[in-house]
């Protein structure tokens, strides 16, 4: 089970992010955007992870959105293979429109609005450990595929462009009734807010994370990758002994599982 | 009166750089694109005050000067001949626009300052009998996003 771990000009979570596929028992490599695209094609699977890929020059996922590399991925995804987007991933995958997964671009995820008592007080560049609840039906999407409906993870965001925003007639609405919405921001015990912290960068119905219709090819801001191990848990976990799982490694176990159970 | 600032690097334009290189070896326009410049463009728009004077004041403000050139105009836009000016603002609320209008109020006390709109004036240099249909197409396929961004050829 081999996966690739896609690298684009500054890209930088490839190293973490890699540690992570192989730290449940998958294998993987660093896959420059520059090698032959044809050589994706021996890849069960792909994760775009985060960073800031072209410098975000035009805007945030643009560029990597047309280099070879993407289509091919679109023709591995019609093969049912699975792709995470993390963050800057995520960004591409829409840009490339293999996110929401018509093939066209159908949404943005545009500059951060955190808004409080209906007053914007703060815009852009945010991170922080933040909650997410998973929406989906368990085996729904790749990338939770052993999470149930309600479960909650805390995760760390880093980003200045996370906020969903479509003028697509009807697209939240499929997303919803689709069941591809699988993560949205949420408060420590699960409940949404549509305000700051809650909804930390005021996207669309505090969405997270969606799924493509097929439910192969999953896109999310928060880095699963930076919450996988527990010496790289907040205070909030320090109870945790080396070796436990932090709530990001259901990620990739997930991915894991998912092309074992396609196999 | 609005007080129209075109800002562009004088050292080489990496994003502009990269966007020709886009468009040439990724989406096929080699044989029709020459070149791609970019401008920042912000029009402020004043109620009162002498013209020179604030121009000056704005340009302090928003221009590095040991690294970027600029040119001044009033109320009318106008551009250069030779290439297709395609100009890109949001169309979401833009949050460095206002926090450039609230900074202007505040910091310079400028408080004839009604609004400030910021946009990036894309000049793509092409070689097409119909640069404008072209100019578009290149606008749609990569410039914009029309869930956040919209466009207008600046003629």
């Amino acid at each position: 089970m081999k996966i690739a771990v896609v690298q684009f000009p500054g890209t930088n979570c490839e190293h973490e992010t890699l540690v992570a596929v192989k730290a449940v028992g998958m294998d993987g490599e660093v896959f420059r955007w520059n090698r032959p695209a044809e050589e994706l094609c021996g890849f069960d699977g792909f994760v775009i992870p985060g960073g800031f890929s072209y410098q975000d020059r035009v805007r945030a996922g643009a560029i990597a959105s047309k280099e070879p590399v993407m289509e091919t991925l679109h023709e591995e995804a019609e093969k049912g293979k699975p792709i995470i987007g993390i963050c800057n991933g995520f960004q591409i995958l829409v840009e490339s429109g293999l996110l929401p997964g018509t093939g066209r671009l159908d949404m943005a995820l545009a500059q951060n609005v955190m808004i409080t008592g209906g007053r914007i007080v703060r815009r852009g560049y945010y991170c922080d450990w933040i909650h997410l609840r998973h929406e989906a039906e368990a085996g729904r999407c790749c990338g939770s595929f052993l999470m149930g409906v309600g479960t909650v993870l805390q995760i760390p965001i880093a980003h200045g462009e996370g906020n969903l925003v479509t003028t697509t007639p009807g697209l939240i609405e499929r997303l919803n009734e689709e069941d591809q919405v699988v993560f949205r921001y949420c408060d420590s015990s699960g409940e949404e807010g549509s305000e700051f912290p809650v909804n930390v960068n005021g996207s669309t119905e505090s969405i997270a994370g969606i799924c493509n219709p097929e439910g192969n090819v999953l896109g999310m801001m928060p880095h699963p990758e930076r919450a996988f191990f527990p010496r790289q848990l907040s205070s909030f976990n320090s109870g945790m002994k080396e070796g436990e799982a932090g709530p990001g490694r259901l990620v990739f176990e997930s991915m894991k599982r998912y092309i074992e159970v396609r196999a | 009166m609005i007080c129209n600032i075109r800002v562009w690097l004088k050292i080489p334009d990496a994003e502009a750089a990269t966007v020709k290189n886009t468009l040439v070896r990724r989406m096929g326009f080699g044989d029709q694109l020459r070149d791609v410049k970019k401008e920042r463009l912000f029009s402020i728009d004043v109620d009162s005050g002498e013209g020179a004077s604030l121009a000056r004041s704005f340009v302090r403000e928003l221009v590095n000067e040991n690294k970027e050139s600029h040119k001044v105009s009033f109320d009318e836009l106008k551009f250069e001949g030779g290439y297709v000016p395609v100009k890109v603002s949001l169309h979401i609320e833009d949050g460095e626009a206002i926090s450039i209008r609230d900074r202007l109020r505040n910091r310079l006390g400028i408080k004839g300052v009604r609004e400030v709109r910021k946009a990036t004036v894309w000049k793509l240099y092409l070689l097409d009998p119909q640069p404008e249909t072209l100019a578009r197409k290149i606008a749609e396929g990569l410039l914009i996003n029309p869930h956040k961004d919209s466009y207008e050829i600046m003629g």
